[in-house]
């Protein structure tokens, strides 16, 4: 096959939902990109799913609804997917493989890179270093993002993920150094999308963010393809174009359910909850794309958020996701204001290399692991007075309780709109902490209690 | 018996006196105090009211200033699809020209070449009516017309294309 002289095949043997049988095929390969050109003229898009001598196996992306057999023609590309990479995404709103859906033309770009993404070489990678500022206090105060980290969000059924995911989104910066966001939203209802879309306009219309939006009703192949175009295009971002780039990936589970459905086409042998055994590699071919490269100057921060089918965290898919990434944000119906962040269920790995001195502030380390320390005495007493009465509680636990509540209050309730900057995020903090003697604040030096407590001494 | 009682008299109302001076003093200190916190509630409800409709007002703003901003990119890239689009109708229509081109006999041997080599052996090779040949034959099917080739070559200029539209 020549670029100028493609070779289209018109044997189609069988089409079965969203499966089509190619016959007389030569020379195709596993994952292999195929267009498919239907008796109207409309173009299609597949994937080869399976090969077996001339007989090839296509997923149509978009299904096969109103196809021929005898009169649609398929032409293979010669390799995976590949896209355009370069500074023509930023801004621009595509569907889930990458196609434009915001009126403008196809996205073009200098180079092209393979969407399966090559992994990183290890000697070449960098530790992350440096904050990405999201904007929401509880992040940015106890669990820090850092650039180059991988950090997922588990969520409760029921609770604004994709909410706080878009607010971060639309929010991020790594201050004044050149910023991007991917944000790859897969498996969403309409009006998800357009509750998304609409918290990322401002960001969109600033050509700082490229969405890819995977509806729920979008054929599951397409899903799957998704965060890894949403990757290609951070990687080049980052490691070419110097930027900082944020993935946002959201919502993973919906990804794994798509996994899960592709997998049973092609005959695999299910594994737990019939996810695909190679589920955990698989994941890790997507997280791990994030880091930094030792010589340059940009990063790739990776954002994954799941929801927990039936708030169970060992279910497989928060639970792989766990043993990969660095650190995870808890959504949780007990915590109750927005963002609904659990904070004593929540780290960041990473935290210590994107914080203190030069960084966010010298203090920033003690002060969240005092505000950590003083949160769990307070659910300490919070259990105790269930059991007696808060009337019963000693003087000492009754002002930890306060705390809990100034915390709740001030720190943790946010404005889904509402963007804090890291100042305004450790004045609150302060004031929460400043509710206790400064004789409790042991974790904190003296000379950030002079420059930072508020309270009586 | 009235004057032996009348000292005692004075001292009650003296005493009804200083306890009506010293009760009506405390209701103006109450009243004051009432006066003055209700009038400090009013300033606080009035300045939140004032914070609370520069917020909106603010929001407002900025939701119109990016409904503005979606619209005028909307309108940019809707621009730009169009002189791509007319970039490729142009491109088909000076490919079809070749047709009256005197060297049109020797491009189409050419193509046919083209698609044979592509689809192989066993590809019956005619002549298309808008111009090229295809060849078709095994389930197979490699197109050479003028117009395909237009196409390809428009796909082919890549980034390129962008210096339509670059300032």
């Amino acid at each position: 096959m020549t670029a100028w002289a493609p070779v289209e095949y018109t044997g189609v043997a069988e089409l079965r939902g969203p499966l089509m049988v190619v016959q007389g095929v030569r020379d195709a390969g596993w994952d292999e990109y195929a267009t498919i050109v239907l008796e109207s003229g409309e173009r299609r898009h597949g994937l080869v799913l399976d090969v077996d001598h001339d007989l090839a196996v296509v997923q149509v992306l978009e299904g096969t609804g109103g196809v021929r057999a005898e009169a649609t023609r398929v032409t293979f590309t010669g390799s995976p997917l590949r896209i355009p990479v370069g500074t023509g995404w930023q801004g621009r709103v595509c569907n889930g493989r990458g196609r434009p859906i915001d009126g403008g033309p196809p996205i073009f770009g200098d180079e092209s890179a393979a969407v399966a993404g090559f992994p990183m070489n290890p000697t070449l990678r960098e530790p992350p270093a440096e904050p990405v500022i999201t904007g929401v206090s509880a992040i940015d105060a106890l669990t820090t993002l850092v650039r180059g980290q991988k950090m997922a969000i588990f969520a409760e059924g029921g609770l604004p993920h994709l909410g706080l995911a878009a607010q971060v989104a639309a929010q991020a910066h790594a201050g004044g150094t050149p910023f991007s966001v991917i944000f790859a939203a897969m498996g969403l209802t309409h009006a998800d999308a357009a509750t998304v879309r609409d918290i990322l306009e401002r960001r969109s219309s600033a050509a700082e963010l490229t969405l890819l939006l995977n509806l729920a009703c979008d054929p599951v192949i397409e899903r799957l393809l998704t965060p890894r175009i949403a990757l290609t295009v951070a990687e080049h971002l980052a490691f070419a174009l110097r930027r900082h780039v944020l993935v946002v990936l959201a919502d993973m589970t919906s990804y794994c359910e798509a996994l899960r459905e592709v997998s049973a086409a092609r005959g695999e042998i299910p594994a737990r909850r019939a996810y695909p055994g190679y589920l955990y590699s698989d994941l890790a071919s997507i997280y791990e794309r994030c880091g930094r490269i030792r010589g340059r100057a940009g990063s790739v921060t990776v954002l994954p958020v799941l929801s927990m089918p039936a708030g169970d965290i060992t279910h497989p898919v928060p639970d792989l996701t766990g043993y990969i990434t660095e650190g995870q944000i808890l959504l949780t119906r007990e915590a109750v204001p927005y963002p609904h962040i659990d904070p004593l269920s929540s780290l960041s790995r990473m935290m210590r290399a994107g914080v203190g001195a030069g960084r966010t502030r010298p203090e920033h380390l003690d002060l969240a692991a005092q505000i950590q320390a003083g949160l769990s005495r307070a659910r300490q007493a919070g259990e105790l007075a269930e059991l007696v009465g808060e009337s019963a509680l000693s003087p000492a636990d009754r002002r930890y309780l306060t705390m809990a509540e100034a915390f709740r209050t001030h720190l943790l309730a946010q404005r889904p709109d509402e963007a804090r900057t890291l100042e305004e995020t450790f004045e609150r903090a302060w004031h929460v902490l400043s509710t206790l003697p400064r004789r409790d604040l042991s974790m904190l030096s003296e000379e950030a209690l002079d420059a930072g407590y508020q309270g009586r001494t | 018996m009235r004057d032996a009682l009348a000292p005692v008299a004075e001292a009650l109302s003296r005493q009804a006196e200083n306890d009506t001076r010293e009760i009506m003093a405390r209701a103006e200190e109450e009243a004051a105090a009432l006066v003055a916190a209700a009038r400090q509630e009013a300033r606080t409800l009035l300045a939140d009211a004032r914070a609370a409709g520069a917020a909106q007002a603010e929001a407002d703003a900025v939701t119109e200033r990016s409904h503005a901003e979606r619209r005028a990119r909307g309108i940019e890239l809707a621009a730009r699809r169009e002189a791509l689009d007319h970039l490729l109708t142009r491109a088909v229509a000076a490919v079809r020209t070749l047709r009256d081109d005197p060297c049109y006999p020797r491009l189409l041997d050419r193509l046919s070449a083209l698609a044979r080599d592509a689809g192989g052996a066993g590809m019956v090779v005619t002549e298309h009516p808008g111009g090229g040949v295809v060849a078709e034959g095994q389930g197979r099917r490699v197109d050479c017309t003028l117009d395909a080739l237009a196409r390809r070559a428009v796909d082919a200029l890549g980034a390129e294309v962008e210096r339509l539209w670059a300032s």
